[in-house]
């Protein structure tokens, strides 16, 4: 036996074991994400460091930067969807979400119109076994607030005077228009309507329609 | 343990292109270490005279696939998470064929003009530098040719989806082909020998 095994060459030996190995595979049933087990003291981290939030600002360089590492999701009904929506985004109902067969190696945001629908949803999708799960923070309201109809500083700080001047770029991308501090206090903040649909030019279609290509692979 | 590490969040995008520094100068060296640094080693591929391109490539793939196999099997490696390139019939079989005919001409493909440019070979610098002629030229061209780009888009196929067969007889009748190509590889090599 030894001998026999020695008159082997390298290369005969390796392929005798790719070979066993083969054999053993066709047996394998590698978990394709069924069996989840959900860690609480995992899902209490998350929530407590706050890593799975996405501030609207960030949200907003990514839509700028045409990045598409990412899919948008959201969570509102047919009509308030149809009304407003945020460039990129695709419509999903939560009752919808576990069969939707959003896959699994990206990076989901959610959001809905404040923060409870996307926090469900968060969950859910976790629960699922979802790793890369986010919620918009504020969800719609605070993207109206931050970045459609940013409040400026008045009197500025050249350093908030720098801020103003791209929080209205930002404003100014996405069809909204920001607004001055002082005017706003004695008054609740005057919001015009939500902007039209018409998508400013360099923003990704909204997707499930054709999605860019991915920086990854090779 | 839970992988694929980045998914899990195991680092961040920017510790990531350190990671993915490293396992380039890896692959790198190992191409290098196949002798796919030199042209004259590539090409006779195709004159049927060396197949090494061919071992060395179906070795990494098997090597691969038995390994993400058996990670996947014992729980430490969730598939669904691994990134796989949509399949996009048409743009991909032409695509496949340029750089099957740059690779005859030139004698590199992308990663090895990459290595042999690192042992300071100036044929697969004219390659590198033509990377990125290439690339602002595709950019340039591309709202032209945006609509064969995603002509034929099927998304993501994997071989036991489109045959509909367990993924373990799948990964069986590779490893099947490529011990099959091995063995018929040699054959070929000796029968072209260049006499």
């Amino acid at each position: 036996m030894r001998h026999w095994m020695s008159s082997l060459t390298l290369n005969q030996k390796l392929a005798a074991l790719a070979f066993v190995l083969g054999v053993v595979a066709v047996f394998a049933k590698p978990t394709g994400g069924g069996a989840v087990t959900i860690d609480p003291t995992d899902l209490a981290r998350i929530v407590e460091t706050e890593v799975d939030h996405v501030d609207p600002l960030d949200l907003a360089d990514w839509i700028m930067a045409g990045r598409a590492d990412y899919r948008l999701v959201d969570l509102r009904d047919e009509k308030a969807f149809g009304e407003y929506h945020i460039p990129g985004a695709q419509r999903l109902l939560i009752t919808d979400l576990p069969d939707a067969g959003l896959p699994r190696n990206e990076k989901i945001v959610l959001y809905s119109d404040g923060g409870i629908h996307s926090a469900q949803a968060w969950f859910l999708l976790k629960a699922k076994g979802y790793t890369g799960v986010y919620m918009l923070l504020g969800g719609l309201d605070a993207w109206r607030d931050e970045v459609l109809f940013p409040t400026l500083a008045k009197n500025p700080t050249p350093y908030q005077q720098q801020r103003n001047e791209k929080l209205t770029a930002i404003a100014r991308h996405f069809g909204g228009q920001p607004r001055s501090g002082a005017a706003d206090t004695e008054a609740a903040p005057q919001i015009a309507a939500m902007p039209k649909l018409e998508l400013p030019s360099g923003v990704a279609a909204p997707a499930g329609a054709a999605k860019k290509k991915k920086k990854e692979g090779c | 343990m839970n992988t694929p590490f980045y998914k899990y969040g195991a680092f961040g995008d920017e510790t990531s292109l350190v990671v993915a520094f490293v396992i380039g100068i890896g692959f790198g060296f190992f191409l290098e270490r196949a002798g796919f640094g030199s042209a004259r080693k590539l090409v006779s591929q195709f004159y049927l005279n060396d197949l090494a391109v061919f071992k060395v490539m179906f070795t990494a793939i098997v090597t691969a696939m038995l390994g993400t196999t058996y990670l996947a099997w014992m729980g430490v490696l969730d598939l669904s998470l691994v990134y796989l390139t949509p399949t996009v019939l048409w743009p991909q079989l032409v695509g496949g064929l340029v750089l099957g005919i740059g690779f005859v001409i030139g004698g590199y493909c992308p990663g090895t003009s990459v290595a042999s440019v690192a042992t300071g070979r100036l044929d697969g610098l004219a390659f590198v530098l033509g990377l990125p002629v290439g690339t602002l030229l595709f950019a340039e061209a591309f709202p032209w040719i945006r609509g064969f780009y995603e002509n034929g888009s099927v998304g993501v196929q994997t071989l036991p989806g489109v045959f509909d067969l367990p993924y373990g007889l799948v990964v069986f009748a590779v490893v099947l082909m490529a011990l099959g190509g091995f063995a018929g590889a040699s054959w070929i090599e000796k029968k072209f020998q260049p006499r």
